[in-house]
């Protein structure tokens, strides 16, 4: 899943592949070498037995399930989780870390918006050498195409985050709703009649997250960026199509018939919790966020398709989605990756965050699962959520890129289109200002930027 | 016993010959002593405030690309500097800071100091504790609770607004975020300025009141004419603070950006500009000539209105 | 002058003591007062009371009462537990960068400013101007050249990154100058030095002793400056181990907005900030004799 900055879904990974590799033997050579020499049984057995620490940056809550789980495979590593930060501050400080030479962690959760970013300045290890390669075809063909560049694989991926409509549906039975709207103008009356009848928002417009606005845009067929991999970006956040998308919300705000909080803070929460916000949408992940200070809200909740801009249409988006790399600084690159893949590609651990943590699964084995596609979740009153994401996960266009320079690009959607929204002003003037302050910034990088 | 007095009277010969040579090796030890206790100070000094500098001049000059590496520009970040409208803005924002909260803060703690130093209020050691401990509460924790007082929806201000009936106006939102910081600011440093002033106040000698008391003058009125006067050096501290302390404005921008994203902008104040610059948009080199033209411009600043202070009062007799 | 005056004169020492009893009390001045004094106290007043609140009393009572139970001892040991105690390990290394930087700045300043006052070797009036100019020099503006140089140099990320910039005290500088001089007669220093004494034998022994609370002002206001200090270990420091309390509890809220599973809640936030905030108020409560004069010295001498 790609969440704004803040957000990490942990990926759930198999290993079956490469317990396979492994035991058959597969020999490679230079554990700490560069991508030509592959790690060999005997490295890989002497670096899992040997007492280690590692440090493991993630913000998934409750990960620490997992890590559990993996130490106990291999007692004589010992895991430290730490959480510096959800989104931006997190990919500060991994960056300072690095930078600095000295503080950096061995695995890091990095979404899939920000591994050309990380990947781009060297910063991690290319796990093919350590059998990375092999695991291809365990995973969802998209979010394989996320970690994946050229002949290197930098991370193995979590989760990925198939958007839908969360709602209360206690909330819209009562103002006379029996079903989730099923196209954006049936969203738009809904939401009037919402308003009304209960005063809660059917939604929230956060003004502050670029995830959730591009998830949006990504189910309308926008295609805001580019990267070629080397040199050239293409930019395009003010194009005709995301325009039209967001007047939609222009619309709706300025009618007041949604709101325009910051996401992620207390006073959001509570908002959950005390009912103002009907519905959210957002990705499968979400409600491992609302267990907290919004558990009070669990079984109350149903998932529904988001709406779709034309009758008969079926598409939808992606908001965050991750994966866990080994950076290249780490000390003992053996056991970091065998970290990284063990959690996300073992069966139980990787299942274990899906049914436990709610990330939606990349890893197929956890996908065809009866254990997860059958779960009825309790948070929605005993919905099958997972077989629904399943499906909706199907229609999520797989050709979304992203820019090199994530953290830039999530900065100035806060100082453009974002005060736009918080304004209640002009959503199309603040696509503009976002297209020129992204252009601006490339050309100044060195970047060749392209517009279309 | 007379003898002595007059050798203490008579002005000492003029050292000849093997005293000089005494004299001098006297004077050059202790000079060299005078060095030594001055020495640790000055290494870390030099280490931590001219290095950190001429160093960010060095590298302003250069620049940094994702894509074309390290380039030499000159003073190209300078001029970006100055035709940089957020750069400009964030300036102006703390110009603004400038003149409206510090005479409001520093006002209000000449008051409060004047009003305890007075003697007509009960209690006045306890309340001078009262005002004081916001400045034993660090800026990050004073900018979470006023943060959180400050929630449109769970707040306390809020909360006691609408009971009393009226809509509480949004203090986080982008046309009263400065107003609120202002607030902030405000509340953690009255106390520690009313006490540097309250303490010179303390040590006013007697004899200045004494003209006033005969003429029977009013509290007010040797408030203005004795007591502020006499205490100018004190005022021109505390008003020097203020200015360095204004443009360095970072832990309040910093602390409310997450909950109030289109209030605060990553331009809020140069110093938080500076951070993100050098941490989010990776353009180090820009940060660097951000953070010297603001070392230099405020040390500029401070040091011209010390001087002409200092040349003021040396001239009153 | 008449024998009234002299004698009154003489009756009030130079140092003002007995004017103020001889005033009425306001009554309208005291309550203008002490509805200020509210205003300073009443943010503090809210962090007590919203430490004993549970995480769903904080969003659902009224913010200046307390809540439907008493959560106070829950939030303690929330404070102390999450993340293996990360909190106190958070709290020991304030203590001991506040607590080194405070006293290195506190010997660096004293011997300077006791040299400036006591000495005038050649090109010691420029130094000083030099060092009195400095006081100008914002230092936060420093810190992001200094984590440059620092990162240059490997240092950043070590407890020497934080200390090192917070030894320098320029104003400690000043202060120490101005007390030595009031404080220490050259005629001590003279006899001394005819005695035979060396000169830090005489620093040692005649002024250090004489200097007692300029000393502890300075110490206070470093350790004041270090402990609240956020940007500057914001900046330099990676691993949260080495966090002081500010960082720590930034970053601890920041991860309390996840909300989620076992984070840590706004109510921990909360209740580890007032627990934070006490030693330093305990500090200044106990110290208040010293500071209260010490500052006098700095601020009336100008």
């Amino acid at each position: 899943m790609t969440r704004k900055a803040s957000r990490a879904s942990a990926g759930v990974i198999s290993g079956v592949a490469l317990a396979v590799l492994l035991l058959s033997g597969c020999s490679a050579a230079g554990s700490d070498g560069p991508a030509s020499n592959t790690v060999t049984k005997e490295e890989f057995d002497k670096a899992m037995t040997t007492p280690t620490d590692l440090t493991f940056w993630t913000w998934v809550p409750d990960i620490q399930n997992q890590v559990d789980l993996f130490e106990k495979a291999y007692p004589a590593i010992n895991v430290k989780v730490e959480n510096v930060g959800q989104g931006p501050p997190h990919y500060q400080k991994l960056r300072s870390a690095i930078d600095a030479g000295s503080g950096a962690p061995d695995v890091a959760q990095i979404n899939f918006e920000y591994m050309d970013t990380f990947a781009l300045t060297g910063s991690l290890l290319d796990l093919v050498p350590f059998g990375a390669g092999e695991l291809s075809d365990q995973y969802v063909d998209w979010t394989w195409k996320q970690v994946a560049r050229g002949d290197a694989v930098y991370a193995i991926p979590q989760d990925s985050g198939p958007m839908g409509n969360l709602y209360r549906s206690d909330i819209l039975t009562a103002a006379g709703l029996d079903a989730a709207p099923v196209t954006y103008a049936d969203y738009a009356a809904a939401a009037e009649v919402v308003r009304t009848k209960t005063g809660s928002y059917i939604s929230n417009l956060a003004p502050g997250d670029a995830g959730p606005v591009i998830g949006l845009l990504w189910q309308a067929g926008v295609d805001p960026f580019g990267y070629d991999g080397a040199e050239t970006v293409n930019i395009n956040v003010n194009s005709d199509g995301a325009k039209e998308v967001m007047s939609y919300w222009q619309d709706l705000v300025q009618k007041d018939l949604i709101s325009v909080d910051p996401d992620f803070t207390d006073e959001w929460f509570q908002g959950l919790a005390g009912g103002k916000y009907a519905g959210w949408l957002t990705a499968a992940w979400a409600p491992v966020f609302l267990s907290g200070t919004a558990a009070s809200t669990s079984g109350l909740w149903t998932a529904a398709p988001l709406p779709q801009w034309k009758e008969g249409d079926n598409v939808s988006g992606n908001w965050g989605g991750s994966a866990d790399a080994v950076m290249a600084s780490s000390a003992n690159p053996i056991a970091a990756y065998e970290l990284a893949r063990w959690i996300n590609n073992e069966q139980e651990p990787a299942l274990k965050f899906s049914t436990d943590q709610f990330l939606f699964p990349t890893l197929n084995s956890v996908l065809a699962d009866p254990a997860f596609s059958d779960q009825e979740a309790e948070f929605y009153g005993g919905q099958k959520v997972n077989a629904l994401f399943a499906e909706i996960s199907k229609t999520v266009d797989t050709n979304f890129q992203w820019l090199p320079f994530q953290d830039f690009v999530t900065s100035s959607f806060n100082e453009t289109i974002g005060k736009a929204i918080a304004q209640k002003g002009d959503f199309s003037a603040g696509l503009d200002e976002w297209q020129k302050q992204l252009v601006d910034y490339a050309n100044q990088q060195g970047f060749t930027v392209t517009t279309s | 016993m007379t003898m002595a007095k007059a050798k203490q009277v008579r002005p000492a010969p003029a050292p000849s010959g093997a005293r000089l040579r005494r004299r001098s090796a006297v004077e050059r030890k202790k000079n060299r002593a005078a060095y030594l206790f001055v020495l640790p100070f000055v290494v870390l000094f030099a280490a931590m405030l001219f290095i950190p500098l001429v160093y960010a001049g060095y590298l302003s000059m250069f620049q940094v690309r994702i894509i074309g590496g390290e380039s030499f520009i000159g003073v190209a970040n300078y001029i970006r500097a100055f035709l940089d409208p957020r750069f400009l803005e964030g300036l102006l924002r703390m110009g603004v800071f400038l003149i409206v909260q510090v005479p409001i803060m520093l006002s209000l703690a000449l008051v409060f100091a004047l009003a305890l130093d007075s003697g007509r209020v009960r209690g006045s050691r306890v309340l001078r504790l009262l005002i004081f401990v916001p400045f034993a509460v660090p800026g990050v924790i004073a900018t979470l609770m006023w943060g959180y007082l400050y929630g449109n929806d769970f707040g306390p201000i809020a909360q006691v607004a609408r009971a009393l009936g009226f809509a509480p106006p949004d203090l986080l939102a982008s046309g009263n975020i400065l107003g609120s910081i202002m607030n902030i600011v405000t509340w953690s440093f009255v106390g520690y300025n009313m006490i540097i002033m309250y303490a010179a106040l303390r040590s006013i000698p007697e004899e200045l009141f004494e003209a006033a008391d005969i003429d029977g003058a009013g509290q007010i009125r040797v408030a203005w004419s004795i007591k502020i006067p006499a205490i100018r050096p004190a005022i021109l501290l505390t008003v020097i603070f203020s200015i360095i302390g204004t443009f360095q404005l970072f832990n309040e921008p910093s602390l409310l950006y997450r909950i109030a994203p289109d209030a605060i902008g990553v331009s809020f104040s140069p110093n938080f500009y500076a951070y993100n610059l050098a941490f989010i948009s990776l353009d180090t080199n820009y940060a660097a000539a951000i953070a010297f033209l603001l070392g230099t411009v405020i040390a500029t600043i401070s040091y011209i209105i010390q001087h002409f202070a200092n040349r003021s009062q040396r001239s009153e007799p | 002058m008449t024998s009234t005056q002299v004698k009154s004169v003489a009756a009030n020492p130079p140092h003002r003591g007995g004017y103020s009893s001889e005033r009425r009390r306001s009554n309208l001045l005291t309550a203008l007062m002490w509805l200020a004094g509210a205003y300073f106290v009443l943010p503090i007043a809210w962090l007590a009371i919203a430490s004993t609140k549970d995480n769903e009393d904080l969003f659902t009572t009224f913010g200046l009462w307390f809540g439907t139970k008493n959560s106070l001892w829950e939030n303690l040991v929330s404070v102390f537990t999450v993340r293996d105690g990360l909190y106190l390990r958070w709290l020991v290394n304030t203590i001991l960068y506040a607590g080194v930087s405070a006293f290195g700045a506190v010997l660096l300043a004293t011997m300077a400013g006791y040299a400036f006052a006591k000495y005038n070797p050649p090109g010691f009036k420029l130094l000083f101007s030099i060092v009195i100019g400095a006081i100008m020099i914002p230092l936060t503006a420093l810190a992001i050249p200094t984590y440059l140089l620092f990162s240059g140099l490997g240092l950043t990320n070590t407890p020497l990154a934080v200390i090192l910039p917070s030894l320098v005290s320029p104003f400690g500088v000043y202060l120490m100058r101005v007390y030595s001089a009031d404080a220490i007669p050259d005629s001590l220093i003279e006899a001394a030095r005819v005695d035979g004494a060396g000169e830090f034998r005489i620093f040692w022994q005649v002024g250090l002793r004489m200097l007692g609370p300029g000393i502890a002002t300075v110490f206070l206001f470093a350790t004041v400056s270090t402990w609240n200090n956020y940007f500057l270990p914001l900046i330099m420091l990676n691993s949260s181990e080495l966090y002081p309390l500010t960082v720590g509890l930034a970053q601890q809220q920041a991860a309390s907005a996840a909300g989620g599973g076992s984070q840590a809640l706004f109510s921990t936030v909360i209740t580890g900030s007032l627990v934070s905030i006490i030693p330093l108020i305990v500090a200044f409560l106990v110290l208040q004799r010293y500071w209260q004069s010490g500052l006098a010295t700095g601020g009336v001498k100008g």
